[in-house]
């Protein structure tokens, strides 16, 4: 074994310059967020898959006897989504310029919004006029729906834990980091939310 | 003694009744061709791996000051010579895979031929038992019979596989491959057997307590003998004519036998057990778990769950004449 | 001042040479600065003293060593298990053990093995390692990473208090429908299973993101994508699969198995559309990847101490990389080989026939590169030596089986019995076990700073390869001459009993090793020579910084300037200084070139994720019972969530923000 040799240690350069909060790619939470978007946005591809999996097992999708998903509420509750978006691309704006009364204002309202999303699910479920146990379809199309509206809960709680945080703590400017990728989560929850629409609601009238 | 019986297993391959080394037909023999030219081909790799692995390893084991250096840069001529000798046997392991791909298509191909006009048998598969029938245009020639196949030698038959319960999977060694029982699924498989002689299948797919005690004798007939064994097994069950078994026909019908138990000729329609119009001719009891004697059958009706712990049959307390008569009455059932 | 580039090889020096930082200048650290900054740092960095401590410890390596000894002990029982079927099967018709005790210790042996021991204790080895090894202070999610290890306890925990109440699953590892359904497995034994595996599905997936974010991230200055040492490339590489495959499983098993067992659903039911075939394909779609991510971490294992044992770079760096990328793709087009007895299409079996052929490609690519690297080098044989020979004497006859079972027409006879549990048994233990107890021989020293014996070491290594090949090698024949697996007991006529008895003397052989090794462990922990840093002269930066590791890591980041930094530069290793010592922070540099970046904030210790962790096993073991309980369990969920999100929420600190158009000094 070579012995340790004496030679004292060289540093080759000092970091006390790099800035410590940074937003986006450059943060290490908006990689962990990126990574589990990717396994959930895998498992209700599976699930999805799956979905598909059992049509061919009906020569009618939905099966006989089995009347079609209303679209009303469905198509209100994809809206709502895809409205909900706009607060949170304000409120990531906001907090990339750490404009606290911005972020405040914009959590607030993307709060309300995401708040009502869970009630609308509620009947959104109960619009695909089948239950779980009927047949397969009906196990197929709950599921998908409501393991984006389980996760969806977690995102909601996300949005209005750190909304109820900002009005009522004083919070590190670092939360600022954490504000964005929230809003980067909900992103992801809102659009893949349009596939899932169409599979499942508008779907059945299709194939 | 007992070493010399393992000597003798590995000498002789794995002859049996129950062996895929041992075909006892055309589709498991081009297998086997298949499947010693692989083990012969891995076999010859795997040595020479292990041995480059040994020899590398303990052929320089000079320990000096010197040695111990490691060695960061390789002279690029060295390199060139290693990158040549590595890319050499990538490429001979391609070779021997397509190789192999090729042999093991032309041998599939084969296999998956589909002869035209065959006989046709349906096994069924339940929690721990096979229902066989032997399929007839003329509904009055079907043979429904359990847990042993009859097959004539020289000449291919269907088999169609289906399950009422879980997934089973039927398995002949000596024959071909495995199928699996799948409910929601009907699957066949063609066995073609040409000699004659008692095989063992055995499910092969897990399928709850008493997997280990599911199997099927597959008796091979030479032809004549078949077509003279199904005209036989044709025959509904007749009343005997010994009185003792006349009372054990009573036992049977009027006690909980019938019940789950069918016997063709007979006011007996159960389905959940085996049907027993030709159980005395079985070589076997409890899907291959005994050898039919009388004195196992009557320990059987007794205590199945002593033997086949799980089964789905009851323990049956039987006054002695009873459980006597019943047994000359199942005697008579060939 | 000497130049600190030693020996740099002519082709890697073209990425980040000193001066890291544009405009710095190197400079000499003092013995006494780099003192007073270990002494802060240790303040600043170790988990808090006593029960409290204990129980909020977030350091990767507290946690992995728990990881590791945990799923040893799972190690340990599933071999218990294993000894135990080895006993009733040693003669036929055997009454030691009745059909529904047995079917629950085949189950149970099988998902312990593959969920609590091989998985955990792979993945747990890249969480201590991954860190040192990229030269990082700590992994990206610490709380995370605690969060993942007290899940996968409470699925150790479920899984064999249930074992113990005769609840233990009993279906098999695959527990396929319609067997595992509501109809033929009523009672709870199969929501056991179910649980469990979502247990451990959960505490892979977060393991997965901190070794991916860790290794993107924060890795040390000069570390480009093309110096990822192979360890942590294989680590990498399985955490991508872990994220791929185990969503499939959770799937299954929670969201269709469970919901078909607990609330009505048909997923695998045919009257109702349902499917049984539907879950081998979403099984196997997982169980194949799995195999592989229980595999090419050893792979890297073999990789660092093949190098450093045969004193020599290895052979064909991105050769290797490729190769573990290629079997990471491939993993996931093979499943169908598991199903070739289902009825399913021809054509489409046959295209499984080749990717699984075609599978053997890169793994022989790794072989061919490390038995090149051990001939042109001056090989040691240390017992870690020993086992890598074990694995080229077990794992490739395992391999080359594989290779055969790839063919429809010989799967078919040999799938489902004793021939595919030798094959499987080969590839595991061979692939698998042995590179992991050369991993323990070769990196006992960095996690204890003690050395394992030796001597013990080569009772351990040669009990355990002859007693596995003796275990296994009869059961080939077995296989083949007809005996199904599963099976509780086999008649005497099948003449199946000599070599089973054979194949049991085999074990009990095995079980002498590890029995072995464990003495040898519990001997060394405390009594062995102490090691010091770098004991077997290896090259990575887990060895640039003293054993055991300290809480910290490095008191200092180091730089990288080639793949083999300590052979490339010796020691001690250039460093970059100026990450705050008065609070947890570490080093965030670019993807591709590992250029410094940003300093984080780095989590202290916390009680969250062990309440968390609770909850979550509350929401899962109660569903089993009422599926009410997962609306009660997402309610604690919540809370424990608000929990966390207020701790990390608690602490104000002057930061230094990049907007990305100004770097802002704010609080």
């Amino acid at each position: 074994m070579t012995a340790p040799r004496p030679s004292p240690q060289e540093s080759l350069g000092d970091l006390t310059e790099l800035p410590t909060v940074t937003f986006g790619h450059r943060s290490l939470m908006w990689w962990g967020t990126l990574g589990f978007m990717v396994i959930e946005g895998w498992t209700l591809a599976l699930i999805a898959a799956m979905y598909f999996y059992v049509r061919q097992n009906f020569l009618d999708w939905p099966p006989m006897r089995t009347p079609l998903p209303s679209l009303p509420i469905p198509t209100i509750g994809l809206a709502v989504m895809l409205v909900s978006i706009v607060p949170q691309i304000l409120a990531d704006r906001a907090s990339r310029r750490l404009d606290l009364g911005g972020v405040k204002l914009w959590l607030l309202i993307s709060s309300l919004i995401s708040l009502v999303i869970p009630v609308l699910r509620w009947y959104e479920l109960w619009s695909l006029n089948v239950r779980w146990d009927s047949n397969a379809y009906g196990s197929a199309a709950w599921l998908l729906v409501a393991t984006h509206a389980t996760l969806l809960l977690l995102d909601v709680s996300d949005t209005v834990g750190i909304t109820l945080f900002y009005w009522f703590r004083r919070m590190p400017i670092k939360a600022m980091s954490d504000v964005a990728d929230n809003s980067f989560y909900w992103y992801f929850m809102a659009l893949i939310w349009v596939p899932i629409y169409l599979i499942v609601y508008v779907g059945p009238y299709v194939f | 003694m007992r070493r010399g019986t393992w000597l003798l297993l590995f000498a002789i391959g794995c002859a049996g009744s129950q062996s895929v080394l041992d075909p006892a037909g055309p589709p498991n023999r081009s297998l086997n061709h298949l499947f010693w030219a692989m083990l012969i081909v891995a076999s010859v790799i795997w040595i020479a791996v292990v041995v480059a692995a040994f020899w590398a390893a303990l052929s320089r084991r000079r320990i000096t000051r010197e040695d111990l250096e490691p060695i960061i840069t390789v002279p690029n001529e060295e390199h060139r010579r290693h990158t040549g000798i590595v890319t050499g046997l990538v490429g001979a392991t391609i070779v021997i895979l397509l190789l192999f791909l090729v042999y093991d298509f032309t041998v599939g191909r084969a296999l998956a031929e589909r002869p035209s006009r065959t006989l046709t048998i349906e096994i069924i598969g339940h929690q721990w038992w096979w229902e066989v029938h032997y399929v007839d245009p003329d509904p009055s020639k079907i043979v429904v019979d359990a847990n042993e196949l009859h097959i004539p030698a020289g000449e291919p038959v269907q088999v169609k596989l289906s399950s009422r319960d879980v997934i089973h999977s039927f398995w002949v060694p000596n024959l071909i491959g495995k199928r699996d029982l799948i409910p929601g699924y009907t699957s066949s498989l063609f066995l073609n057997a040409d000699r004659a002689g008692v095989y063992r299948a055995q499910c092969a797919e897990f399928c709850g307590t008493e997997h280990a005690k599911m199997a099927l004798p597959v008796v091979v007939h030479s032809r004549n003998d078949f077509a003279a064994w199904l005209s036989e097994a044709r025959a509904p069950a007749a009343v005997p004519n010994d009185s003792s078994a006349r009372d054990g026909r009573q036992v049977f019908l009027a006690g909980p036998c019938s019940s789950c138990h069918a016997i063709t000729g007979e006011p007996a329609y159960g389905t959940v057990g085996p049907n027993l119009t030709h159980l005395a001719s079985r070589k076997t009891l409890g899907a291959g778990t005994l050898p039919n004697t009388r004195g196992n059958l009557g320990g059987w009706v007794v205590d199945p769950q002593s033997i086949k712990p799980g089964v789905r049959m009851p323990s049956n307390q039987l006054a002695a004449k009873d459980l006597r008569n019943l047994l000359d009455y199942l005697q008579t059932l060939k | 001042m000497t130049d600190p580039i030693r020996r740099l090889p002519p082709n890697e020096s073209a990425v980040a040479a000193p001066g890291v930082l544009p405009g710095a200048r190197p400079t000499t650290l003092s013995d006494e600065v780099v003192l007073a900054d270990a002494a802060a740092l240790e303040l600043t960095w170790a988990d808090k003293p006593g029960l409290w401590g204990w129980l909020t410890a977030v350091d990767h390596k507290t946690i992995a060593k728990r990881y590791i000894f945990t799923a040893f002990l799972m190690f340990i029982a599933g071999g218990i298990e294993a000894a135990l079927m080895r006993m009733q099967l040693s003669r036929p018709e055997n009454t030691l053990i009745g059909p529904d005790r047995y079917n629950q210790l085949f189950t149970v042996h099988g998902t312990t093995m593959m969920f609590l021991f091989a998985v955990p204790i792979m993945t747990a080895m890249g969480l201590y390692f991954v860190p040192l090894m990229v030269g990082a202070r700590s992994i990206a999610f610490p709380r995370l990473n605690a969060f993942g290890y007290y899940t996968y306890l409470m699925g150790v925990l479920f899984m064999y208090v249930s074992l113990f109440i005769n609840m233990g699953p009993d279906a098999g590892w695959t527990s396929y429908p319609p067997l595992s359904g509501p109809q033929f497995s009523p009672g709870h034994r199969i929501d056991v299973w179910a649980q469990v595996v979502t247990f451990t599905e959960i505490a892979a997936l977060a393991a997965a993101v901190n070794i991916i974010v860790t290794t993107f991230k924060m890795r040390a200055p000069g570390m480009s994508l093309n110096r990822i040492p192979l360890f942590v490339w294989a680590q990498v590489t399985v955490a991508f699969m872990i994220i791929f495959a185990m969503p499939a499983v959770a799937t299954a098993s929670t969201l269709q198995l469970a919901s078909d067992r607990a609330v009505g659903t048909h997923w695998f039911n045919p009257s109702e559309g349902g499917d049984a075939l539907l879950w081998q394909h979403i099984f196997w779609f997982f169980g194949h990847p799995e195999v592989y991510i229980i595999f090419l971490p050893a792979l890297g294992f073999i990789t660092s101490i093949v190098e450093t044992f045969s004193r020599r770079r290895v052979f064909g760096y991105t050769a290797i990389v490729l190769a573990n990328i290629t079997t990471g793709f491939f993993a996931f087009g093979l499943w169908v080989h598991h199903m070739f007895a289902t009825p399913i299409p021809e054509l489409g079996q046959s295209l499984f026939t080749a990717a699984s052929m075609v599978i053997a490609v890169p793994t022989g690519v790794q072989i061919f590169c490390w038995l090149v690297t051990m001939f042109s080098g001056r090989p040691r044989l240390t017992t870690a030596m020993l086992f890598i020979l074990g694995f080229f004497f077990t794992f490739v006859n395992g391999g080359l089986t594989g290779v055969m079972l790839a063919s429809v027409a010989f799967d078919k006879q040999v799938h489902d019995t004793f021939f595919v549990v030798a094959h499987f048994h080969y590839v595991l233990l061979g692939g698998g076990v042995m590179p992991l107890f050369a991993a323990f021989y070769f990196w006992f020293p960095k996690v204890t700073g003690r050395m394992l014996s030796e001597t013990l070491g080569r009772w351990h290594a040669w009990l355990f390869i002859v007693g596995i090949n003796v275990a296994f090698f009869p059961m080939h024949f077995l296989g083949l001459n007809g005996m199904p697996r599963r099976v509780y007991t086999y008649l005497a006529e099948t003449g199946w009993g000599p070599l089973n008895e054979l194949a049991t003397i085999g074990a009990v052989i095995a079980v002498l090793g590890v029995a072995v090794f464990i003495v040898n462990a519990a001997i060394s922990w405390r009594g062995g020579l102490f090691a010091g840093a770098n004991p077997w002269d290896s090259y990575g930066l887990e060895w640039a910084t003293p054993s055991p590791a300290p809480s910290y890591n490095f008191v200092n980041t180091p730089v990288v300037l080639g793949r083999h930094p300590l052979w490339d530069t010796g020691s001690p290793l250039p460093v970059v200084t100026g990450l705050r010592t008065d609070r947890r922070e570490v080093l965030v540099t670019t993807t591709f070139d590992a250029q410094p970046d940003s300093r984080h904030k780095h989590p202290t210790g916390s009680i969250w994720p062990l309440v968390l962790a609770l909850v979550m096993a509350e929401l899962w073991i109660g569903s089993i019972f009422t599926p009410w309980a997962v609306l009660g369990g997402l309610g604690l969920t919540l809370l424990g969530m608000l929990g966390w999100g207020l701790q990390s929420v608690r602490e104000q600190d002057v930061e230094r923000v990049d907007t990305g158009a100004e770097i802002v000094e704010a609080a």
